[in-house]
C-alpha cells in the first residue's frame, strides 16, 4: 500500500505526471464540451409543439430535474476536474518561467501561436466560464432560459464578449486536443498531422456551433 | 564569392556573476565562404589586435558532431538550419544583415562566460539511468541476440542526439525531454536495454526533474532546432513508459 | 647542407613482452599476471587524462574494477572527445561474413598496412581483442548497423580483401564513445569515478623517478591546482594539428603528451603521421579546420585532374566548368598509375599522387590545391537513387560546405592531416619510460606502425582501454604503496609554479601577434616542409625555421585577459608554445629516417615507379626521442623491432 502510495506522491509531482493529468482532465473536459454542445443546439430546435416550450427550455428542465445527488455528484465530478486541469497548469507554468531565461531577441521556428498562448487563452475561458456560470446557471431558471439567452445575446457588449471567449477556446483546443495524445504518448510522426488536422476541425465545428447562437440572435435569425 | 559586413549583437558577460549586456560590432570583409564561427574567429582576431578581450564561446571538432558549439542566433539556437552552429555558413547571411548572437540560455545551464554555458546537467541525467549496466568483458557474443533491422535502426535515430542542448536552449520552458527521451528511446528500443528498461526511465526522468529543467508542452520547437533531427515521438514514447514504469512500481511487478 | 648528428644512446628501457609463440603471448601474460584483491583496487587512485575512446573505456572499466578513479578533460563533457568525429567503423576479426577472417589475417593486415614498423606482440594482441570489443559495445547498445535477419552487417574498408567493419552509419565513432561515455556516467553515477571537465593538463608529477600526479588548470576558474594518485594514465589523443589544419577537433594539442615527453618519456615515431586523402580544399586564410569527407566516397568516385595547366588554370579561375572538360582531357591518375586498386589505394598512396598532381600546377580549386573527385559515371550506371542511398549524408553534407551540389559537379578534395601514428613509447604493459605514466590510444605509438589502416584507430583505442590497461595495470600498481604520495610533495609544489610561471611568462609578453597566427605560420611551415613528401632540404628549412618561430611566440606574442577565470586566449597560447616545443622532433625523426615507409614518405628514397622504398637493414627500429631541453638536439633510443611471424615484404598495392 505505502508504495502505491509513494509512486503516487512521486506521479503527481513529476514534469510528467503532472502533465498527464492535465492532459486527461483536458480530455474529460473535452468530452464535457461535447455534451454542453449538444445541449445547446436545441436552441435551433424551435418550441416543442405550438404554444409549448422551446426545445432547449424542455432539455434544461429535463436536466435539472434529474436527482440532486446526481446532478451536484457530475457538477462536483466537473469542478473536481477543472480545478485539477486549471491548477496544475498555473503551476507548471510558474515552473516553466522560473526554469527559463529569456533571450533579448526571441525566435521562434516551429511553435504555433495557440500552443504558446494555452495559459491566457486558458485564463481567459476560465474567466468566460465564471461569468457565464453567474449569468446563465446561478442566476437563469431553466423554465425561461431561450428568452434569457436571446436577452444576453441581444445586447452586443455579451455578445462580443462570447464570441472573443470561446474563439479563445477554440484556440485553446486546437493545440489541446493534439497535446492530449502526445502526452499520453499516442502519438508518431506518422499520425501526428492526422491529429492536428482533428484538432482543427474538432477546435472549428465544435467552437463555431457555440458561436453560432450569439451571431444568430444579432442577425436576428433566432427571435 | 562575396564578402559580407554585418552588424552583430553579442551578449558579453565576465563571469557568471557579471551583469551581461549586448555589445554591438562591425564585422567586415566576412568571405560567404566562412563558417559562423570562422566568422567570429575574424571577429575576435580583431578585437584581440586592438587589445580587447574576445567574445568566448564553445566550439570543438568544427564538423557537426561532437556538440560542443552553442550559440543562440537570432533567438534560435543554432541559428535554425538542422545543422549546428559550426556547420552554419555564412552564405546564408546578406550583406548589411545584423545578427543577435546569445548564449543558450535556460537556468539550469549556467553561464559561465559570454557565450559559454554549463550543460553538466545534461550528463547528470544521463548518470541516472541513461546507459545499460553492464561490466567489461562479461558481454555475450554480439550476434547472440539478433536485432529487428527496423528496430536498431529507430534506435541509432535516436542515438544521434549529440548532446548540444538546443532542445532545452530553444524550448520556451527550457525542458530536457528530447534530450532524456532520446536517450531513454535508444536504450529501451533495443533488447539490451530492457532488463533496465523501467529503472532507468524513473531516474533518468526524476534526475531531469530535480536539475530545474521546464516541463514540456509540446511545442515541438525542440524538434525543429535540433541538428539531429531528433524526433518528438521520443518524447510521446517517454510519456508512455514512464506512466508503465509508475504502474510497475507501484503495484510492484517488472519493478 | 648543415649535417646534424643525433646523440645515440645504447640504453633502452625493456619492452616487457612475453616469452613464446605470438598467438599465445597474451593469454601467458595474463595468466602470470599480478592481481589485486578487489578490497585493495579502491585504495590505489588512477589518474585518467583524456575521455576519447581510450581514456573513456579505460576509465569506465577501470572504475567497475574497483580503483578509485579521477578523471580529466579539457571539453564541458566527457562526451565529447574528438573519438566522436570517427566516420568509417571499427574492425574486428568476428568473420561474421564467412569470408576467411581471423584473428591471424586482421593482425596481418594491420602490420602489413602498417608498413612493418609496429611491434608484432601489440598488433597480435589489437586483434585478439578486437571481437570483444563489439561484443562489450552491443552489449552496452551500441546501435551497429544490421542485417534483415537482425545480425550485424559488416562493409569493407581500404587496405584489406575482406568485410570486417562494424559500423553505425557514418558515425561510429560517436556511438562507440557514447556507449563508452554512458559506461562513465554509470560509474560517475555511481561514485566510483570523479570526473573534471574543463580541465586541462598542463603538466606531469614525477615523484622520484615515477609519475604520482597532474598538475591542471580549471579552465572556469583559471586556477592551477595539483592531483596526486598512484598511476597516470595519458589518453590525449595524437598531435595533428602541429599542421595547425587538420581534421582533429579546435582543442586538440600535444600539451599533455610534451608535458610528459619533456619529464623523461621517450617520444616514439613522431614522423609517422597520416595524410587522409579525402577532405574538403582549403579555402582561405581565415579557415579554422578541415572536414574528413569519408574514404568510402573512393568506392564510386574517379579522382581526376586535367592534363593540361591550361584547363586547370580555367577552372581555377572560374571561366570554366569541370564538368565541361572532355573525357580525354581528363587525367585520371590513380587508374592510371595504379591500375589494379586504381581509386581505392591506401591513404598515403592517394594522398601523395594528389600533391604531385597539384605540384604540377594541374590542380583545381581556387588555392591550386585540390582534385576532383567525380560520381558523374557512377550516377550514370547506378543512377542518382542509388548514389543518394550511399552517400546522401555525405553529399549534402558536401553541399552544405561548399554549395556545389556533387551530382552537377565534381567534389573537390585534398588531403589534410587527420591521425599521428607516432606518440609516446609504450612497452607491452603500455607503461612509458616513465614508470607509473601509462600511454593509450592515439597518443601512443604501439600498434599502427607507418601507416594506419581505415577503422583500426577505434579498435586500438578501445582495446587500450577495455581490456589491455585493466589487466595490465596491477603489473605497475602491485609494486607500489597505495597512496604514498600526496599533493604535498615538494614535486608537486615546483610543478605548479613551474606552470604559473610560465603562464605569466606568455602573458608578460604583449607582444603584437595572436597565438592563431603564430599556430597557422607554424603549421604553414610543418604542412610545407614536413607534410605528404619530405626531403633533406625539407627537413633542414623547417629544423632552421621554426625557432625562430618560437622565439617569435615567447617575444611578440599577444595574449589578451587576465590568468584568472576562462581565459581562451590563453588557452591557445599554451598550445601553442607546446606545438612549438613539439614540432622540432617531428622534423629531426623525419631527418633520420633516411628510409620511405608508410605515411612517411622520402623524396629520396623511393623505387623507379615512385613507390615507398623502405630500409629495413637500417631501420626496423622504432625511434624513441628523449628530451634533453628546448632547442637542443634529442637523443635517440631505438627499439629493434623483429618479425618473426609476418615476413618482411614490399607492400604492394599495385
Amino acid at each position: 500500500m505505502n508504495d502505491i502510495i509513494t509512486t503516487a506522491c512521486k506521479f503527481v509531482t513529476s514534469s510528467i505526471g503532472r502533465k498527464i493529468l492535465v492532459a486527461l482532465s483536458g480530455a474529460c473536459l473535452l468530452l464535457f464540451l461535447v455534451g454542453h454542445l449538444a445541449g445547446n443546439m436545441t436552441i435551433f430546435g424551435g418550441d416543442v409543439a405550438a404554444g409549448d416550450r422551446s426545445w432547449i427550455e424542455y432539455y434544461a428542465t429535463g436536466l435539472h430535474s434529474m436527482p440532486a445527488w446526481l446532478l451536484w455528484s457530475i457538477r462536483l465530478g466537473l469542478l473536481a476536474v477543472a480545478l485539477v486541469h486549471i491548477v496544475l497548469a498555473i503551476v507548471l507554468k510558474i515552473e516553466n518561467k522560473n526554469a527559463r531565461t529569456p533571450y533579448q531577441k526571441e525566435g521562434t521556428l516551429k511553435a504555433t501561436i495557440s500552443s504558446r498562448s494555452m495559459i491566457y487563452t486558458g485564463i481567459l475561458v476560465l474567466a468566460f466560464i465564471v461569468i457565464h456560470l453567474w449569468q446563465l446557471t446561478i442566476n437563469g431558471d431553466p423554465a425561461t432560459c431561450y428568452s434569457h439567452v436571446l436577452h444576453l445575446f441581444q445586447q452586443p457588449a455579451w455578445a462580443i464578449f462570447y464570441i472573443v471567449a470561446i474563439l479563445g477556446l477554440m484556440m485553446h483546443v486546437r493545440h489541446g486536443l493534439q497535446s492530449v495524445l502526445q502526452t499520453v504518448g499516442l502519438a508518431t510522426r506518422k499520425v501526428r498531422p492526422l491529429y492536428n488536422l482533428v484538432s482543427w476541425a474538432f477546435a472549428i465545428v465544435v467552437c463555431g456551433a457555440f458561436i453560432l447562437i450569439p451571431v444568430c440572435v444579432m442577425l436576428g435569425i433566432l427571435k | 564569392m562575396a564578402n559580407l559586413n554585418l552588424t552583430l549583437k553579442v551578449w558579453r558577460q565576465e563571469n557568471a556573476q557579471a551583469q551581461g549586456r549586448i555589445e554591438t560590432y562591425k564585422a567586415k570583409n566576412i568571405p560567404d565562404e566562412a563558417s559562423f564561427l570562422e566568422m567570429l574567429d575574424i571577429v575576435n582576431e580583431e578585437l584581440v589586435h586592438e587589445g580587447k578581450e574576445p567574445i568566448h564561446f564553445d566550439h570543438d571538432c568544427r564538423e557537426g558532431i561532437c556538440g560542443m558549439c552553442s550559440l543562440t542566433i537570432n533567438g534560435v539556437p543554432h541559428g535554425g538550419k538542422k545543422v549546428t552552429t559550426c556547420q552554419l555558413h555564412m552564405r546564408q547571411f546578406k550583406d548589411g544583415d545584423t545578427i543577435w548572437i546569445e548564449p543558450f540560455r535556460a537556468a539550469a545551464f549556467p553561464l559561465l562566460r559570454d557565450l559559454v554555458v554549463d550543460r553538466t546537467a545534461l550528463d547528470k541525467i544521463i548518470a541516472a539511468g541513461g546507459f545499460v549496466d553492464v561490466r567489461t568483458g562479461a558481454a555475450p557474443n554480439a550476434n547472440n541476440v539478433p536485432v529487428r533491422k527496423k528496430t536498431a535502426d529507430a534506435a541509432f535515430d535516436a542515438a544521434a542526439c549529440i548532446g548540444c542542448g538546443a532542445c532545452v536552449a530553444s524550448c520556451k520552458n527550457s525542458a530536457a525531454m528530447l534530450f532524456t527521451s532520446a536517450k531513454a528511446a535508444h536504450l529501451n528500443l533495443l533488447p539490451q536495454g530492457q532488463p533496465e528498461k523501467n529503472k532507468r526511465v524513473l531516474a533518468m526522468v526524476r534526475q531531469m526533474d530535480a536539475l530545474g529543467f521546464g516541463n514540456c508542452t509540446n511545442l515541438y520547437e525542440c524538434e525543429a532546432a535540433c541538428p539531429k533531427g531528433i524526433s518528438v515521438d521520443n518524447i510521446a514514447k517517454l510519456n508512455r513508459d514512464y506512466m508503465i514504469a509508475c504502474a510497475a512500481e507501484a503495484v510492484g511487478v517488472f519493478a | 647542407m648543415k649535417e646534424i648528428k643525433f646523440p645515440v644512446s645504447d640504453y633502452m628501457p625493456d619492452s616487457c613482452i612475453p616469452e613464446g609463440p605470438i598467438a599465445e603471448k597474451w593469454t601467458k601474460y595474463k595468466r602470470e599476471a599480478k592481481l589485486i584483491n578487489p578490497n585493495n583496487r579502491r585504495k590505489y587512485t588512477v589518474l585518467i587524462v583524456g575521455t576519447g575512446l581510450a581514456g573513456g573505456s579505460a576509465a569506465a572499466t577501470l572504475a567497475e574494477l574497483g580503483y578509485n578513479v579521477k578523471c580529466f578533460c579539457y571539453q564541458d563533457s566527457p562526451r565529447r572527445a574528438h573519438s566522436i568525429a570517427a566516420q568509417g567503423g571499427v574492425n574486428a576479426a568476428h568473420n561474421y561474413q564467412n569470408d576467411g577472417d581471423s584473428v591471424y589475417r586482421l593482425f596481418y593486415d594491420t602490420v602489413k598496412g602498417g608498413d612493418f614498423r609496429a611491434r608484432e606482440a601489440n598488433v597480435y594482441r589489437l586483434a585478439e581483442v578486437s571481437c570483444n570489443i563489439i561484443n562489450q559495445c552491443v552489449a552496452q547498445g551500441v546501435p551497429f548497423g544490421r542485417e534483415y535477419g537482425g545480425l550485424l552487417d559488416n562493409r569493407s574498408f581500404g587496405g584489406s580483401q575482406l568485410k570486417r567493419t562494424f559500423y553505425s552509419r557514418g558515425q561510429t565513432g560517436q556511438q562507440l564513445l557514447l556507449g563508452c561515455y554512458q559506461a562513465m556516467e554509470k560509474e560517475i553515477g555511481k561514485g566510483h569515478i570523479e570526473m573534471y571537465p574543463r580541465t586541462e593538463m598542463m603538466d606531469l608529477v614525477v615523484v622520484d623517478g615515477h609519475a604520482k600526479g597532474i598538475v591542471v588548470r580549471d579552465m572556469v576558474t583559471g586556477e592551477i591546482k595539483s592531483y596526486a594518485g598512484d598511476t597516470v594514465l595519458l589518453a590525449t589523443g595524437g598531435y595533428g594539428r602541429v599542421f595547425f589544419l587538420s581534421t582533429n577537433a579546435m582543442g586538440c594539442n600535444v600539451g599533455a603528451a610534451c608535458a610528459c615527453w619533456k619529464k623523461g618519456a621517450y617520444f616514439a615515431n613522431p614522423c609517422f603521421t597520416q595524410i587522409h586523402p579525402t577532405c574538403i580544399p582549403v579555402k582561405g586564410d581565415y579557415q579554422s579546420k578541415l572536414t574528413l569527407m569519408s574514404e568510402s566516397l573512393r568506392n564510386d568516385g574517379r579522382i581526376w585532374v586535367p592534363k593540361s595547366r591550361e584547363v586547370a588554370a580555367k577552372i581555377r579561375r572560374g571561366e570554366m566548368k569541370p564538368s565541361d572538360v572532355a573525357e580525354n582531357d581528363r587525367d585520371y591518375y590513380l587508374e592510371r598509375k595504379y591500375p589494379s586498386f586504381g581509386n581505392l589505394a591506401p591513404r598515403d598512396i592517394s594522398s601523395r599522387a594528389a600533391k604531385e598532381a597539384c605540384d604540377d600546377e594541374r590542380g583545381v580549386a581556387n588555392t591550386g590545391r585540390g582534385v576532383f573527385l567525380d560520381f558523374k559515371d557512377a550516377i550514370d550506371r547506378m543512377g542518382k537513387e542509388w548514389i543518394d542511398g550511399q552517400y546522401g549524408n555525405l553529399f549534402e553534407m558536401y553541399e552544405e560546405i561548399t554549395d556545389v551540389d556533387p551530382h552537377e559537379q565534381p567534389m573537390m578534395i585534398y588531403p589534410a592531416s587527420h591521425y599521428t601514428m607516432g606518440g609516446l613509447w609504450v612497452d607491452y604493459n603500455l607503461m612509458s619510460s616513465i614508470p607509473g605514466l601509462h600511454v593509450l590510444g592515439e597518443a601512443n605509438f604501439s600498434d599502427h606502425g607507418a601507416n594506419r589502416l581505415g577503422a583500426s584507430a577505434l579498435m586500438q583505442g578501445l582495446s587500450d582501454g577495455y581490456f589491455v590497461i585493466p589487466a595490465t595495470l596491477p603489473t605497475y600498481l602491485t609494486t607500489q604503496k597505495p597512496g604514498s604520495v600526496t599533493t604535498a610533495a615538494p614535486e608537486f609544489i615546483e610543478a605548479e609554479e613551474a606552470v604559473k610561471a610560465r603562464i605569466q611568462k606568455m602573458m608578460d609578453v604583449k607582444g603584437t601577434k595572436t597565438p592563431d597566427e603564430i599556430h597557422r605560420e607554424l603549421g604553414k611551415l610543418v604542412w610545407e616542409d614536413v607534410g605528404m613528401g619530405r626531403t633533406k632540404e625539407s627537413l633542414m628549412d623547417a629544423i632552421e625555421k621554426i625557432p625562430a618561430i618560437r622565439d617569435e611566440f615567447w617575444n611578440n606574442v599577444k595574449v589578451v585577459g587576465s590568468t584568472e577565470g576562462m581565459n581562451q586566449e590563453l588557452e591557445k597560447a599554451w598550445r601553442v608554445a607546446a606545438f612549438l616545443d613539439f614540432a622540432e622532433v617531428l622534423c629531426y625523426d623525419a631527418l633520420n629516417r633516411e628510409e620511405s615507409c608508410g605515411a612517411h614518405f622520402r623524396l629520396e628514397h623511393q623505387l623507379a615507379d615512385g613507390e615507398a622504398k623502405r630500409d629495413d637493414a637500417n631501420f626496423a627500429y622504432v625511434a624513441c626521442w628523449e628530451y634533453k631541453g628546448t632547442g637542443e638536439l634529442p637523443v635517440l633510443h631505438k627499439e629493434p623491432l623483429t618479425f618473426d611471424t609476418v615476413h618482411l615484404a614490399i607492400r604492394s598495392y599495385k
